[in-house]
């Protein structure tokens, strides 16, 4: 053991320091990704989206042999939903109508969202048990910039994107650890936290956290992003209430929140590179 | 004692087979949660290569696999493993010459001392950043470990089996 620490050990122990340090720093002066960071993923593009085509291909099939039950219940479901949803819709055009008249009357400025979209593919999802991520197959060549927001197809919130290469990006989902969003309740109005929690990341599930007193939660509450601050846009949907608990000192009460999106069976998603609201 | 072009066959068969295993992982097991966590296949590499081939050609492997996973994977932090890798493999390396001779009781030993040191780092990283309570991250650690030593029933024989092909 001595002969070897004289001889290699040290210089194998300072060889790796060294790179340590280096991918430390690189990491922390990049505002994109560090230059190893963008070369790797760069090299390792073909061979993630390759994995990708091949695992989504296996996927495909399992899915095409899924009981045929189930997807008749699934079915007499969504039929259901869209007799609801035709009905809400009905309603929802009459609001809007009276709307418009009253916000004329008001002399308001027209309400708008003005979101510019970049349709991307999901080359990776992340593979450890302690960050949730997922990277994409869009980068800085695409105008893809760190704190663009992700969603799905159906504009519900997926993650934030945290590091950009030339043709990838790495988005931390909304149940990450690192993730603290500003919300709303949809129904009440009331502002609060949308943070990622390590023991409901694994559920796929995350938290809100700083209730107000007098908040009444129902199961099913949709909470969306405030846009408060100006960083994210805002009405983007992060999830429905599952439950509310108390924590673990017995003093505030927090809810349990599950995203609309499954993220390990997400393969296209969509990022937003600017937007303007007038609410 | 073999010669540079056998050592680069060894370990451009190492090399593959890391790959290959990786990407059967990927395929076969990629969405699969047990206990609630998914496989992690990386710490099972480097602690079995570590034990089979010795301090110096582990603690190398443990630099440039960590370097790799580093610059492919997120971590909790920026260099989570090249640092976890390069003392995992001195530490499994130690063990095997000095402890436990290279085989199914040591892999599991050396894989236990793996993710050991990587997630104690994991832990650190997230405490020290306030993001986790520590049951919580404990409970993580061990559900990863004892499920992620599931493949050593594939990991251990494949290197086994290459190793001993260029044992003299």
């Amino acid at each position: 053991m001595r002969d070897f620490f004289s001889k290699h050990g040290i210089w194998i122990l300072l060889t790796a320091a060294a790179l340590a340090v280096t991918l430390s720093l690189l990491s922390y002066f990049s505002t994109t990704s560090s230059v190893l960071h963008n070369a790797a993923g760069v090299v390792s593009y073909p061979f993630r989206a390759a994995a990708q085509a091949v695992s989504g291909w296996v996927e495909d099939k399992q899915h095409y042999y899924r009981s045929y039950n189930d997807l008749i219940e699934e079915n007499q479901a969504l039929r259901e939903e869209v007799a609801e949803l035709r009905a809400l819709s009905r309603q929802a055009e009459l609001d809007r109508s009276e709307n418009a008249l009253l916000r004329e009357l008001l002399d308001l400025r027209e309400q708008r969202r003005d979101l510019v979209f970049e349709s991307a593919k999901v080359l990776e999802h992340g593979s450890g048990n302690w960050t949730s991520t997922l990277t994409l197959n869009r980068g800085t060549n695409h105008g893809v910039a760190v704190k663009n927001v992700v969603v799905s197809s159906e504009g519900y919130l997926i993650g934030i994107v945290t590091e950009v290469g030339v043709n990838w990006c790495t988005v931390r989902t909304i149940v990450d650890t690192d993730t603290e969003l500003g919300a709303l309740l949809f129904r009440t109005g009331d502002v609060i936290i949308a943070e990622g929690e390590l023991a409901l990341m694994g559920e796929n599930r995350l938290r809100a956290v700083y209730l107000p007193n007098d908040a009444t939660l129902l199961i099913g509450d949709y909470v969306v992003t405030s846009g408060l601050g100006g960083y994210y846009p805002s009405d983007l949907v992060i999830g429905t209430v599952e439950s509310v608990e108390t924590d673990d000192n017995g003093f505030a009460q927090y809810a349990v929140l599950a995203p609309m999106v499954c993220f390990d069976d997400l393969t296209e998603v969509f990022i937003i590179k600017e937007f303007e609201i007038v609410e | 004692m073999l010669t540079r072009q056998e050592q680069w066959i060894k370990w451009s068969l190492y090399a593959g087979v890391v790959a290959a295993l990786t990407l059967l992982e990927l395929l076969v097991l990629g969405d699969v949660r047990l206990f609630g966590v998914r496989f992690f296949l990386p710490p099972l590499f480097v602690g079995v290569i570590a034990s089979m081939e010795g301090l110096r050609a582990g603690m190398v492997f443990g630099t440039v696999y960590g370097v790799l996973c580093d610059l492919t994977l997120v971590g909790t932090f920026p260099c989570v493993y090249t640092i976890a890798f390069v003392l995992a493999a001195f530490l499994c390396a130690a063990i095997a010459q000095s402890v436990l001779q290279p085989g199914v009781i040591c892999s599991f030993a050396v894989t236990l001392l793996t993710f050991t040191v990587l997630n104690a780092l994991n832990m650190l990283s997230l405490t020290l950043s306030d993001q986790a309570p520590f049951l919580p991250m404990l409970s993580i650690a061990l559900r990863e470990t004892l499920v992620s030593c599931l493949l050593l029933a594939a990991v251990h024989p494949v290197l086994m089996w290459l190793h001993k092909r260029f044992l003299l």
